[in-house]
């Protein structure tokens, strides 16, 4: 059902976007042009109207929503999901639950609690629904979670009909705790409206708020009128249509967005307004960054790398095709509203001290405008498949990172210690790291059913770019750049699946990868390779002799074993150097167990490396891929040195209390 | 009032100088022993690293993946690591303890003594110097309270206002205030175990009450001596840990070693040197402290060993 109505969804595209016909299916070369903004880019589900009020001194919102539903999903539809995500803040919520359960030392204060209220829920041409407001909870048994609402209608409504609600609504805002909320003067207002579930695969999908997934919705228009006080500064994810004063002190703000799935805004009358603008090849692209006054010092540092992500993601992958986009940063505290990415609008992340040396700022900057992409535009399930965004996000916001910032210095770049992006979706410094949770769940698991939170972002985050980064090494670089953009083009405005990423991937580098994904994207698989065996003997003189060599002493009998320890299949590489300069590639399929390579040459062995261009970024143990004959102690002597120092320093300022 | 005259800034610096057979037996020890609490890590570690062309990662350069992978690798080179770098850093803190006495002696004094008097000197005042050390103990819990309401303040004034910055500035200036709160605790249990030591003060709270009331008298001279000595140390060790982090090529190994050691010597000697002023500034002062009437009537059973008043 589910191929069907994407196969229905793309010839309607193909029709409504004639003048970009390129969009339908590209040709893995194809490049669209998207400069019309007046043309619709997505099959537009929903339409939004919401008038809203917010009461800062109350951290409230009361607001009344129209939605006008447009029933694509072939059928007769009368029941009705919506998400009321603010009520994930509501005690005893799963949210919360399952917060408590994986961060037992997070105390929820009273002020972080929020809810979402639906006072009123009308249909047009029916009755008052109110009454009939149901919540229920596709995910788990938590009868006291309110994040899906399920109304049914007293008549069903035909295919190809549309449906408008009517809604009042009360939102209580919690303070920052998870991407929304308010702290002192300044509100991030995101996920706070009701909002329709997804016809998907033949269901309505429309799952609870949960501690590690995020959203899923349908394209659409939204009309946002905003009241609040004239000295707060907004910043939209729509463009700005009109501002009117009101005499009793506030303002109307009225917000238009467009072929998009969520709209979210922010708040505060402290912020300071950067206008810049960048042209790609979409058109220009206004950029409008609202900065915490104490965080000043980083607004170069956010523009810097918004447009370089800019100018390599329309190089890489395609257009951006909005005319904005929003930086939100928000102030000193209020890092759980950091980090989180809305259609044209995404705040990101830093503080009054950062240093220049650690790139967290332009990091978060990368990821969060990637998005803009991955969730965006290409509206995956991030209930069901988180990796298909924050994965595939993740590698891009490393390649990006690399490109602009150094491969090896794209996290941390002092002159005494580094961190690039691999090493750190590696190790885990910054970000949670894959060694941490390298087989506890496949990628494509569902969001909520992780061992835990930091498996969840290990693999989803972590995994899936590691996962990608290590396909290099099996189609190329420039192949899978290629993939996506065709993934990209192709699936733009639309929900695609896990399959129609792999798929394409597929296609386009002509490769039979099912080998590959059963192991790193369906499986657990672990791949660890290492030297088992690396030594040069001399021959005797009976083994020179029948190796052909005149001079026994000079001819020695190398050999390097290679054992593969993990589960995971993988081709790899093996570079062996001798001390006459000389080296060899060998290449193992590595189906078996062990390969052992024997050479007799007048010459020793100086090292043995498996996957000396270390593509293979899956791999669990990089220490154990290689090993050179002759000790070289420079590295632990530096570590040594460091440890000492610290356990010295330590040991005296403990012994000042004496 | 008697002020810290010049010269005891530098005359305590020139007394280390002359001592300085201790600050090298204190740095040996606190080498020796810190080299001993990393031996564990260090043997692990070089099993994995010694072999592995991986291990380059932090030679050209520092890694902190590679770093951090190590950590991680499955025969866990770092556990167990913890443990005894936190004994061997309470055996120096003991270490420490112990020598006071002898240092502060040699120091109050000016003269090289025998090892066994030296050795004498640690053994007699290690016991009231370890009760000292509980009494510093005890007096730092009004400092956790202290820190525990800026942390409270912070928290609502961080809620509360409408800029972002009145919390941070709370703390700043809470930081500021703890600081120098702890250095003047320090300062008087300093000067405590210098008259211990320069009276032969067996009664550690007499010890105490004696050095409260000196300092309240000399605190504005006594505290800048102590203070000038530390702010010396900070900014010394700052520009070692500037070179070493900056000037240094990653490779140079050794020359980052002879630098990080000449911190940790430098940190020492300052701490030296501050007890060598703060003894010194006793033995200066001494004749302007006697006066006929004694600080503390002696009781039946026990002298008062000196007859000190405030200046």
């Amino acid at each position: 059902m589910h191929h069907t109505r994407s196969a229905i969804l793309i010839v309607i595209a193909a029709i409504s976007l004639t003048a970009r016909s390129a969009i339908a299916l590209p040709p893995p070369q194809a490049k669209p042009k998207l400069g019309a903004k007046q043309d619709t880019l997505s099959i537009r589900v929903a339409a939004y109207k919401i008038e809203a009020k917010l009461d800062p001194a109350n951290h409230t919102i009361t607001a009344t929503e129209t939605l006008t539903y447009h029933n694509l999903t072939g059928q007769p539809q009368q029941t009705f999901p919506f998400h009321l995500y603010l009520n994930a803040f509501r005690p005893k919520s799963t949210w919360v639950a399952e917060d408590q359960r994986d961060h037992a030392s997070h105390e929820w204060k009273p002020e972080q609690y929020g809810s979402i209220t639906v006072d009123r829920i009308a249909v047009a041409g029916m009755d008052d629904l109110t009454s009939k407001i149901q919540f229920v909870h596709p995910d788990d048994d938590n009868a006291e979670d309110r994040t899906v609402m399920q109304v049914s209608l007293p008549k069903p409504v035909p295919p190809g009909a549309d449906v408008q609600f009517v809604m009042t609504f009360t939102d209580k805002l919690p303070q920052v705790v998870a991407r929304t909320g308010y702290l002192r003067d300044f509100f991030m207002v995101g996920q706070w409206f009701p909002k329709v579930g997804v016809w998907w695969k033949g269901a309505w999908n429309c799952h609870q708020f949960h501690a590690s997934t995020e959203f899923f919705a349908d394209f659409g228009t939204f009309d946002v009128q905003i009241t609040l006080p004239q000295n707060e500064i907004v910043g939209a994810a729509g463009e700005l249509i009109s501002s009117v004063n009101n005499p009793d002190g506030t303002k109307t703000l009225v917000f238009h967005s467009e072929d998009v799935h969520d709209f979210s805004w922010a708040a505060s009358p402290s912020f300071q307004v950067i206008e810049d603008s960048w042209t790609g090849s979409a058109g220009p692209v206004k950029i409008h960054l609202l900065m915490s006054p104490g965080n000043m010092p980083s607004a170069p540092r956010y523009l810097q790398a918004q447009k370089g992500a800019l100018n390599l993601f329309d190089d890489w992958i395609g257009p951006y095709p909005y005319g904005r986009i929003t930086i939100v940063d928000p102030p000193h505290g209020g890092f759980n509203a950091g980090g989180m990415e809305y259609p044209t609008l995404f705040t990101a992340d830093t503080t009054w001290y950062m240093p220049k040396s650690v790139l967290l700022p332009e990091n978060v900057v990368v990821h969060e405008f990637g998005h803009q992409y991955w969730y965006g535009m290409v509206a995956t399930n991030e209930f069901e498949e988180a990796w298909l965004d924050e994965g595939i996000n993740t590698y891009m916001e490393a390649k990006i990172m690399d490109a602009l910032y150094g491969k090896n210095t794209s996290v941390i770049r002092s002159r005494f210690a580094t961190l690039g992006e691999l090493e750190d979706q590696r190790a885990g410094i910054m970000v949670p790291g894959y060694l941490g949770s390298p087989d506890t769940d496949p990628i494509t698991r569902l969001g909520w059913r992780f061992y835990d939170d930091s498996a969840y972002g290990a693999v989803t985050y972590s995994k899936t770019s590691l996962v990608l980064r290590t396909l290099e090494k099996v189609i190329g670089e420039d192949t899978l750049r290629q993939a996506l953009h065709t993934y990209f083009l192709r699936y733009r405005f639309t929900h695609p699946t896990s399959e129609d990423f792999l798929r394409t991937i597929e296609e386009v580098s002509g490769k039979d990868l099912r080998w590959y994904f059963n192991q790193a994207v369906y499986g657990t698989n672990i791949l660890d390779y290492e030297i088992l065996d690396a030594q040069s003997e001399p021959l005797t003189p009976n083994e020179a002799k029948n190796a052909g060599s005149h001079s026994p002493p000079d001819i020695y009998r190398t050999t390097v074993a290679v054992h593969r320890k993990g589960d995971f299949i993988f081709p790899v590489d093996i570079e062996i150097k001798f001390d006459d300069g000389k080296s060899l590639i060998e290449h193992w399929d590595g189906r078996d167990r062990w390969i052992r390579y024997q050479y007799d040459r007048p010459a020793q062995l100086v090292s043995a490396e498996i996957d000396p261009e270390h593509r293979a970024r899956l791999e669990l143990n990089l220490y154990n891929n290689s090993y050179r004959v002759q000790e070289d102690k420079r590295a632990i002597h530096k570590l040594s040195n460091i440890w000492t120092f610290i356990g010295e320093w330590f040991a005296q300022l403990l012994a000042w209390l004496t | 009032m008697a002020g810290a005259r010049p010269k005891t800034f530098l005359a305590g610096a020139a007394i280390v100088w002359r001592h300085q057979r201790i600050l090298w037996l204190l740095y040996f020890m606190n080498l020796l022993l810190a080299t001993v609490g990393t031996r564990g890590a260090v043997a692990r570690s070089a099993e994995i690293l010694n072999h592995s062309l991986a291990a380059d990662r932090m030679v050209h350069g520092f890694s902190l993946g590679a770093y951090m992978e190590l950590a991680l690798h499955p025969s866990m080179p770092f556990s167990g690591s913890r443990p005894m770098m936190l004994y061997s850093t309470i055996l120096f803190t003991l270490f420490m303890l112990f020598a006071t006495g002898g240092v502060l002696m040699e120091f109050y004094e000016d003269r090289r003594p025998t090892a066994g008097n030296f050795f004498q000197a640690c053994g007699e005042y290690f016991w009231r110097f370890l009760r000292l050390m509980i009494w510093f103990a005890i007096a730092l819990i009004p400092v956790g309270i202290l820190i525990r309401l800026a942390g409270g303040l912070y928290r609502r004034v961080d809620r509360q206002s409408i800029s972002s910055f009145t919390a941070v500035h709370i703390v700043e200036v809470a930081a500021i205030i703890i600081v120098l709160v702890i250095m003047c605790l320090r300062l008087w249990f300093d000067m405590a175990q210098v008259i211990a030591v320069a009276e032969g003060e067996k009664n550690m709270r007499r010890a105490l009450k004696s050095s409260a009331i000196l300092l309240r008298h000399n605190f504005g001279s006594l505290f800048w001596l102590y203070l000038r000595i530390s702010l010396l140390g900070w900014v010394g060790f700052c520009l070692g840990l500037r070179m070493w982090m900056e000037h240094l090529q990653p490779e140079a190994i050794g020359r980052a070693f002879l630098v990080s050691q000449a911190m940790i010597v430098f940190w020492l000697a300052t701490r030296l040197w501050q007890r060598a002023s703060e003894a010194l500034w006793y033995r200066e002062h001494l004749p302007e402290l006697l006066v006929p009437a004694p600080l503390f009537p002696p009781s039946p059973v026990e002298q008062a060993p000196s007859e000190l008043q405030p200046v």
